[in-house]
Order: structure tokens, then sequence, then C-alpha cells
């Protein structure tokens, strides 16, 4: 059993002992000549602190999810859209850029692809926290592999060695909902983990409260032969009608196209500019805004100048 | 209906509380504004009129902290040994982006038992920048050129959009917006936000305090009419590497 | 729109006027009402203060020209019982510091023990740095913060006063580690009360109140709490921490005039 959750295996005296044993103890690696460095990659897991309370995720859950109680104190940010597909010309990743704390927007320009390495893309969809943290770690592991093996990691194996971990954490209140996209020696590959412990193989994924909405795009313009410049303008599409519909996603998108060469940054839009004037002169894309221009086509409300 | 006609209430120990007040930081092209008000509450009491919320942690890193003041002040007072333990180890100061870093790992460390604070880093990058990263309580963080937080978040991150970002305004034709904007601006937005959070939010005013961060070689011609300032620039001259730190105190209304 | 009730529900209420209508400073009330642990004591292995039995209610504490001074009444209640009248809730450690305590009486038995331990260690190590109020305080703070953080607290509202090396030291930590500093302090109902009085009497005056002029404005808040807190006794001690040492006074009490109440219905003895 995981060492963390067997602490949750008794709530006996002695149980509580051994948990006073291992905390607050300041490891070696903090100081000296690695001061400052921490032990990342030195040990297997990083250890947490845990409330000693009788049911600790709880605890946690009483104190931090806002999706029950709005009046709890710590919020922690929800709401999202994230994609990834593949297709012939490798797999593109799209997501948005909003990050919501109740109804209140607390940011607009989140950056929720997480860089992995030249190779690996994650995203980042339920607490950022977890996601941030957890997939950096998983680039310090993917890193160590390449040392150990002399050569990259496969994504089967990474998504793996990700979701092997968060199950770890099972029902303690981690939330994420990842996907991992790379080139490996098998080509283009994607990879769905999630908190819960799921892993899933796929060429289509979207994850978040406003997927539905880039699943009905993505669904109705995918194909395995898309050229690239269709397949980001399909992603950039896609995002674009979930922050149009859904009120917790928004903002930005950014996207990405993984290549064999690794990943390619292609670009940020804004949502707002992508409405009504879409995503300007960009390959792949149609001349005109998204929204506004297919709803007002031949009104005669639509302001005289643009009258054709 | 009497308390004793109710069912048994569980009295739970809450080891958490909000003790209000509200932190800001700026970015410029090569300076850093950090600012706090000092009051600290507790419901609609008003604790004291001055405690610091803005902290010097080196000469080119400045940490706010806001939420649950107790947790506040612990974790400065870690994140301020793991800094020393750095300098001793390094002989120099740890760079922003390192600070940044190493507060996530600290705030998630605690991620089943989290810190409740909300934490603003602001400073000077290596490259001479003025950099502001933000946090979450559990660590997630992400680097900006502003940003508010506490309890008139809402009210001042909206109008810091519009005066920072120039949100939902039009620039004129043929002059753009500024990237950056010039010291004594940003200041002046600064004192703006905290004396209308002051006016329109209970747990907002007594006193502000403005740390203002300058990259290597800036002039602080600026900041020297001001009064009230107070440079505050304290490393050694072994590792010192040129990173100006000042203070800016400032009233606010009482009521 | 609704000022009140967001949250009436959250456990989080103690000592806080917006959670509750009628706020009980340690919610001393609560046990005897028919609350009761989920089995018996040993369930848990270790007992933990989840509520406070024996308490006491505020401490006040002001600065002024030579030093602080400090007072709390003898009173321990047992709930809605005065329980015992002859308890001291101020207590010296060293030469230079007086803690005040509110809340659970044995909780600040437990800590008196320390802080007097620590002062046994401290002599022994006559090593010329004597601690302060200062260094107490903040010992003081990590062991509540610590406390709170093992979800175990120490069910008071502590001041810390103190005086050396020609500074006054004046400073508040309470159950849940939360600190401040200011040149007035008041816990319990002391904060609603008794706060008002003393800021507008000090506050910008601590640099000329006489002792005498000092001793006057804490009487006359001790009086004004005694007629407002159910939970408070006519008979207290006042302490002044000044370069001359911490001196904590002999029991005393302040005059009263009740003859307004026999013209209140309710407060009398009229029947109808």
């Amino acid at each position: 059993m995981n060492s963390i959750a067997s602490r949750f295996a008794s709530t006996s005296a002695s149980a509580a002992i051994s948990r006073d044993e291992e905390e607050n103890q300041v490891a070696a690696s903090m100081w000296g000549s690695t001061g400052g460095f921490g032990n990342l990659g030195q040990v297997g897991i990083p250890s947490f602190e845990i409330p000693r309370v009788p049911d600790p995720t709880n605890f946690l859950r009483m104190h931090t999810d806002d999706r029950n109680d709005p009046s709890c104190r710590i919020k922690i940010q929800h709401g999202t859209t994230t994609l990834a597909f593949r297709f012939q010309g490798g797999i593109i990743v799209a997501v948005d850029s909003r990050a919501t704390a109740g109804s209140y927007i607390a940011s607009g320009t989140v950056k929720k692809v997480i860089e992995i390495n030249k190779y690996l893309l994650g995203t980042m969809a339920g607490g950022a926290a977890d996601c941030q943290y957890w997939e950096t770690y998983l680039g310090i592991q993917c890193r160590l592999h390449e040392l150990r093996n002399r050569e990259r990691i496969s994504v089967a194996a990474a998504s793996k060695y990700l979701s092997n971990l968060v199950y770890g954490y099972k029902g303690m209140g981690l939330s994420m909902g990842t996907m991992i996209a790379g080139w490996d020696k098998t080509g283009p590959a994607l990879f769905y983990v999630d908190s819960d412990g799921q892993r899933l193989k796929g060429d289509l994924f979207s994850v978040g409260s406003g997927s539905t909405f880039a699943y009905g795009v993505l669904d109705a313009g995918y194909r395995w032969d898309l050229s690239e410049e269709e397949a980001q303008e399909l992603g950039r599409r896609a995002i674009y009608a979930a922050g149009h519909r859904d009120a917790f996603s928004g903002n930005t998108v950014n996207l990405y196209h993984v290549k064999e060469d690794g990943w390619k940054f292609i670009g940020n839009y804004d949502v707002t500019t992508l409405h009504y004037e879409g995503p300007g002169n960009v390959p792949g894309a149609v001349p005109g805004g998204y929204g506004y221009d297919v709803r007002t086509e031949g009104l005669h409300s639509r302001g005289a100048a643009t009258v054709a | 209906m009497s308390p004793s006609a109710q069912a048994p209430i569980r009295h739970d120990f809450n080891p958490y509380t909000e003790n209000g007040g509200t932190i800001l930081a700026i970015a410029g092209a090569d300076f850093a504004v950090i600012a706090g008000d000092t009051r600290q509450s507790e419901g609609y009491n008003i604790q004291t009129r001055y405690a610091p919320k803005v902290f010097r942690l080196t000469d080119k890193a400045v940490l706010a902290v806001n939420g649950f003041a107790a947790d506040g002040n612990m974790f400065v007072k870690k994140v301020k040994q793991r800094l020393e333990w750095y300098r001793h180890a390094h002989a120099k100061d740890m760079p922003l982006h390192a600070i940044a870093r190493l507060i996530q790992t600290m705030l998630y460390a605690k991620r089943f038992f989290p810190y409740y604070v909300y934490n603003i880093l602001g400073g000077i990058e290596e490259d001479g920048t003025g950099a502001v990263y933000s946090f979450d309580p559990v660590g997630s963080y992400e680097r900006e050129a502003c940003r508010a937080a506490g309890a008139a978040q809402s009210l001042v991150q909206p109008f810091l959009d519009n005066q920072i970002y120039f949100k939902n305004q039009q620039a004129a034709p043929g002059s753009p917006h500024p990237a950056h904007l010039p010291l004594n601006q940003v200041l002046a937005l600064v004192t703006d936000s905290f004396t209308s959070a002051t006016e329109r939010h209970i747990e907002v005013g007594d006193g502000l305090e403005i740390y203002i961060v300058l990259a290597k070689g800036r002039n602080s011609n600026e900041l020297e009419s001001l009064k009230g300032v107070a440079e505050v620039t304290t490393a050694s001259e072994a590792i010192a590497t040129g990173e100006r730190l000042f203070v800016l105190r400032r009233e606010l209304k009482k009521d | 729109m609704n000022f009140s009730s967001h949250s009436t529900m959250n456990p989080m209420a103690w000592g806080n006027l917006r959670e509750d209508a009628y706020p009980e400073p340690f919610g001393a009330y609560s046990h005897n009402q028919g609350v009761k642990p989920r089995a018996d004591a040993f369930t848990d292995g270790v007992q933990r203060t989840q509520q406070p039995i024996v308490t006491g209610t505020s401490v006040l504490a002001i600065k002024y020209k030579d030093g602080i001074m400090m007072a709390a009444d003898n009173l321990a209640s047992y709930g809605s019982l005065a329980r015992f009248k002859d308890i001291q809730r101020l207590h010296a450690v060293g030469d230079y510091t007086v803690i005040g305590a509110g809340g659970d009486m044995s909780d600040f038995q437990y800590l008196q023990q320390i802080l007097d331990d620590l002062m046994v260690e401290e002599f022994a190590a006559e090593d010329g740095h004597p601690l302060g109020p200062a260094e107490i305080y903040e010992y003081l703070s990590q062991i509540m913060y610590g406390r709170r953080s093992k979800i175990n607290p120490l069910w008071n509202s502590l001041l810390v006063g103190g005086f050396k090396d020609g500074k006054r030291f004046l400073g508040y930590v309470d159950l849940l580690g939360t600190t401040y500093t200011a040149s007035t302090l008041a816990t319990g109902y002391g904060a609603y009360i008794a706060q008002p009085l003393l800021r507008k009497a000090v506050e910008g005056r601590e640099d000329t109140l006489t002792e005498e002029e000092a001793r006057e404005i804490i009487k006359e808040s001790m009086k004004v709490l005694y007629y407002r807190d159910a939970r408070s006794l006519n008979k207290f001690q006042i302490a002044t921490i000044t370069e001359k040492g911490a001196v904590i006074s002999e029991s005393m009490s302040s005059e009263t005039i009740w003859a307004f109440a026999e013209g209140i219905r309710g407060y009398g003895a009229q029947t109808s």
C-alpha cells in the first residue's frame, strides 16, 4: 500500500504517533550543497502533510470544494475546455485560458498546455495546481528515464507513469483530467489520464466543462486526412465554440501542433476577436469572424458600412 | 427556538479563518511594485491597524501574502528560511523564477492541508525585467504583468485590467497602447486602487505599504521626489547584484 | 438581500459576531446542552480540546508612558456557572513579561507549566541573554500555531505584555495561531466592549499617559465589562510591566451602582 494511503488505515494512537515522526522532518537536501533545490527526483515520491483528523479527505473537501459549498474559503479553480486529436499530420492540442473560482473569473491568461519536454505536452483541466505540479514532476521522471535508458520515454509509458502516480492518491481529493500528447517511436500518440486513475489511448479527446461544445465541432469536422492547416483551424474553431457557449471557458485559445521533431506553439487567439474577425490571415482559416458574420450576413440591421 | 431544542450540533474545530485585506503587484519594464494594506480583521472586528502583508525576501524579490494571517506569517517565515539556506550554500541570492518554483513546491507540499494563503511574488528577473508571479493556495502559478488578490480582488482587478492591460479600451489611431507603464503612473494606479478599495470594502484600510524594486542601473529620480519613501536595500556587498529596494508608506482611511 | 445567514451553518462561528446573533466567546455554553461525543472518551485514544470547559473571559492591556498595563478578572466559569472565583488569569513569565489568558483554563495552566519550565531552563543556562517579551511571544505563538496545525488547539486567547531594554511590548495570540500587536488589546467580550473605550483613551497618547491615568482607564473598562458581560466578576487584578519589573496586584473591585435597575422591567423585582 502507498505510504500515504496507509496512514488512513488506522486512527489508533500508534498510527497517530507514527504520523508524528514522519512529519516536519528537514531533509538534508534542503540545505547544505543542494540548498534550495529540494529533493525532487532523488526520492520516490515527495511527502505531503496530512491533517490529523479522523477523515482527512472529508476535511479537505469541507474546506476546498466549492461545488458543494460556495462559501468555503479555499477556492480551487475549475472550468475549462481542452482538446487534442491525432491526425495524419501529427497531433493538435488546443485549450482555452480561463480560470474560474465560483462565478469570479480568476484569470483569463492561464497556460493550460504544460510543456513537459520538447516532445511531450500535457493539458490542464480540474485543479490547476494538481496538473501543473504533477506534470512538472512527470517531466523530471521522463528526463531521468532518458538518462538511465539512453532513449526517450514513450508516450504510453509517460502517461502510465502519471496514471499510476495519481492512482496512489485516489480518493484523497486530487482533481485532474489531462491529455498527454507526444511523438515517440510509434509515431504520434495520445492518452487521456484522470485523477480517478482512468487511462485511455485514443485519437480524439476533449476534457472539461466546455468539452461537449468542442466535441460538437470536432466530430463534425474531423477526418484522419485533415491537412495540417485544416487540423489547426478545427482545433481553434472547436475551442472558440466552447468559449462562446460555456460560461466557465473562454478568454483566449492556445494552439499547439505536435510533429515528428517535437511540438510547436502555433498561436494565441482572443475568443472575442475570433467571434467578430476570425483568426486573421492564417493558413486554413476562412476569412471573417466565426460567429458574427454568419449570424448577420444580409441583415438590414447590420451596420450600413458593412452592407455590400 | 432555543438551542437546546435543536438536534445536537458537533462543533468541529476549524483551523482556518479569514483576516481580510488586499494585496496587489504590477510589473514594469525594469521595475516591480508590490503593495498591500495593513489592516488585519476578523469578521467585523479590526484586530490591528498595522500588520504587514508585504515582505522583503531579497533585494530583488518581494512577497505579498493574503488570506489567513497565521498561515501567511508561517509561510513567509519558511520561505525566508529556505532562501537563507540557499544563500549559505551558494553565496548568492536565489533568482526570482526559482523562488517562484520554490513557493509552488512549498505550497503543494501542503496540498492535503493547505495554507489558506494567496501569494503574489514581485521583483526583478535575471534578465533585468520586472516580473509578477501569482499563486493559488495549493501552488498553481503564472507569470503576469499585474495581479490583485484578497478581499477587494474583485474591485481592484477589473480596474487594473482596464488601466494596465487597456481592456475594453480602443487605442487612438497611430498611438497604440504601451506595453509597460512608467513608474510614476504605476504608483498612482496603486494608490488609487487602495483608496478606492478602502472606500468600498470594509476589510481594507488603515495603512498602505508599497514596495518598489528597481532593476540594476535604473535611475531612482521618480522616487527621490516622493515623501515617505525609504530605501531598504540590504544585501551585503558580496552578493548584491545591483537591484535596489524601496518602501513607500501611505495612510488610508481608518473607518 | 441577506447579510447574515450565509454562514450560520458554518462550524467556524467561534467568537464572531457576524456568524451568530448571540456570540459566546469560547463557545462556553454548549457543553451542557446535550452535545455528546460520538462514543466514549477512549475511542480515539487521545483526548483533544474540541470545546472549552472551564473558561475565563476578557483580558485587557494598554501601552502607557512607563510600560504596559494589563487586567483580568478572577473568575473561571463552568458554562454559565460561576465555578471558581479566585483563579489568577495573569501570569508573570520571568522578570520582563506577563501573559493574560481567556478561554480554557486547563489549557492555560498547561501553557503556564511550559513557560515556567522554559524559565527554569533559562535560569540554568545563565548565558546572559534572558528571554524578553518578544521572544516569549514568538515561542507562545509557535506553540499555539503548532497545536492548531495538529487540529488539537489550546483553546485560549492570550495577551503578552512586557518591558525590556527600554522597550514596551504588547501582542495577541489565539487558538488559531493568529497574532497581532497594537497599543491597546482586548480578548473575548473585551474586544467588543472595552477595545473601543481603550482605543479612544490611549491611541496617540501612549507616550504621555501616566500610570494613574492608565489605571483609571483600565478600571473603568473593567467596570463596563462587569456591567454587561454575564461571564465576568467584579474582582480583578491589574499587572504593570515597567522598568521596575512585572508587578501583579492583589485582587480589587470597582464601585458599582445598580439603583437604575429598579426602574427597568426585567432587571429588578417586577413580576408582571
